[in-house]
């Protein structure tokens, strides 16, 4: 039973992979805001990859592994859905991790082979705050429906970023 | 004082070695000029001067290009368009589309008959290989292959056909007299790019899902070698002495040793590197970076970043796409 689990949980976590290969293309999100705090003031509210609380649409974070290469966490929305993500790189040095989305459903976020990174940069007491996604849009075949298309999925990641990085920027600017 | 007289001999050898050299060199590889670059966003091709390193020129291809291959004698260049389902022959002299040929399907991966004039285009959804001729504008076959062929690459000789099938985990090795498939060999998990050693002994797969490359000895139709490299890779490009592989997610090009198999290091190069091409002229290396929409260039000597030229949306560069 176990073993079946296994093998049905490795088969849907190749699924994106061969699914991705017919009909859509590989979409982009690039995001980034300037905040009036130092790099390492803004590297220390959103640098532990075990706590999404600094976006305002993460009710709860959970995970394992602190910021070790394949640290996972578990999101849940103040909406109610929820979120698996897996760690792949983290660099203290320079500011940055880099993550994939390894469940989510397309109703909480229409998109699908989710990869992204975050980093932060800046010098003196200003910083900039780049948020970079790549993805295949929900639906992977051709003809998706309108929730589901290119245009959705660039829609819904935007938001995303968005939504954090001005409540990040309100935050830290505000001395929090 | 009996040097001189044998001095001058080896000498003569020497200048009459350079001559051979260059005219061996001249014919053998015409320096490349251009970096043909397909951008999968913006669906275009930037045209981008090696020489400068800089965009002269964009060519609109609508259909989201992605893979590309040249021809050895003609100035043209002929790009995969897995939205239209077709290829486009594009006349580099001009810049302009001369025809676009209907393949049906997903085309992804493409390559040139280096003395036929054909050329060969792997279909993601028929699971095939097109036999087409780019001047008549017409296919002329298929051949069947694995499942989500992907990159397609041609022995220097003419003889031999690689497709990478990505979603069967094999590399399928097709005749190219008889236009049959004469083999598969089991690989890495979804190989994606497939390039062969200029002498036709070795070719190598970038594996997507188990993060490395597969050495496949040709003679002997076996896997010689398994090399760790970073993560997603997507292709490999080939010098005389290394193997430059692309790690999309890794934003890095992993160097390994062709004689040992072994990784020798790791090149940042940018976000989601992808198409990678070797120049034997100039020693570069150059990668499209499919995140940044640049175009990076690489010493492969000394394996560092020597220039960044800007192009269009999402750079893929799937192929043969120096010329």
């Amino acid at each position: 039973m176990f073993k079946t689990t296994l093998a049905a949980l490795a088969l849907v976590a190749m699924l994106p992979l061969t699914a991705a290969a017919h009909g859509p293309s590989r979409q982009k999100v690039s995001q980034s805001i300037e905040i009036n705090a130092p790099a390492d003031k803004v590297w220390a509210a959103i640098g532990k990859f075990q706590d999404m609380s600094w976006h305002p649409a993460i009710a709860k974070t959970e995970g394992s592994g602190d910021n070790g290469t394949g640290a996972k966490r578990k999101l849940t929305l103040k909406s109610g859905g929820t979120i698996e993500e897996a760690l792949t790189s983290y660099k203290a040095d320079t500011k940055t991790y880099a993550y994939e989305i390894t469940a989510v459903d397309v109703k909480v976020l229409p998109v699908s082979n989710y990869s992204s990174s975050i980093r932060v940069s800046g010098e003196g007491a200003k910083s900039t705050v780049e948020w970079k996604g790549a993805f295949y849009r929900g639906y992977v075949n051709n003809d998706p429906p309108p929730e589901l298309n290119d245009e959705a999925a660039i829609a819904a990641v935007t938001g995303v970023y968005k939504a954090g990085l001005d409540a990040l920027k309100a935050k830290l600017e505000a001395g929090g | 004082m009996r040097a001189s007289p044998h001095s001058a001999k080896p000498a003569a050898w020497f200048a009459a070695g350079i001559v051979f050299m260059l005219v061996f060199i001249a014919t053998a590889a015409p320096a490349a000029e251009f970096a043909y670059v397909t951008n999968q966003g913006s669906e275009t091709v930037s045209v981008v001067e090696l020489k400068s390193f800089k965009s002269t020129a964009e060519i609109k291809v609508p259909g989201k290009p992605a893979g590309i291959a040249r021809s050895a004698r003609l100035s043209q260049i002929y790009v995969t368009a897995p939205d239209s389902h077709d290829v486009a022959v594009i006349d580099t002299a001009t810049n302009t589309i001369l025809r676009r040929i209907k393949t049906g399907g997903g085309p992804v991966g493409i390559a040139a008959h280096p003395t036929s004039g054909l050329i060969y285009v792997a279909d993601w959804h028929s699971n095939t290989l097109a036999v087409v001729d780019p001047q008549a504008g017409r296919v002329l076959q298929t051949i069947e292959v694995g499942q989500s062929p992907s990159g397609v690459a041609i022995s220097s000789d003419g003889s031999t056909i690689l497709t990478a099938d990505r979603d069967s985990d094999f590399v399928s090795i097709i005749d190219a007299k008889t236009h049959t498939r004469r083999v598969q060999i089991k690989v890495g998990t979804r190989p994606f790019g497939v390039t062969l050693s200029s002498d036709g002994t070795r070719a190598y797969t970038a594996n997507v899902g188990s993060d490395d490359v597969t050495v496949i000895d040709l003679a002997a139709s076996a896997v010689i070698a398994t090399v760790p490299v970073g993560r997603r890779p997507y292709a490999v490009a080939l010098t005389p002495s290394h193997a430059f592989v692309t790690d999309q997610y890794g934003g890095t090009v992993t160097v390994f040793d062709l004689a040992t198999n072994k990784p020798v290091q790791t090149i940042e190069v940018g976000d989601h590197p992808e198409g990678i091409a070797y120049d034997a002229q100039t020693g570069n290396i150059y990668v499209a970076c499919w995140f940044d929409n640049d175009l990076v260039r690489i010493d492969a000597v000394a394996r560092t970043v020597t220039g960044k030229a800007k192009v269009g949306d999402g750079p893929r560069a799937f192929g043969d796409f120096l010329h």
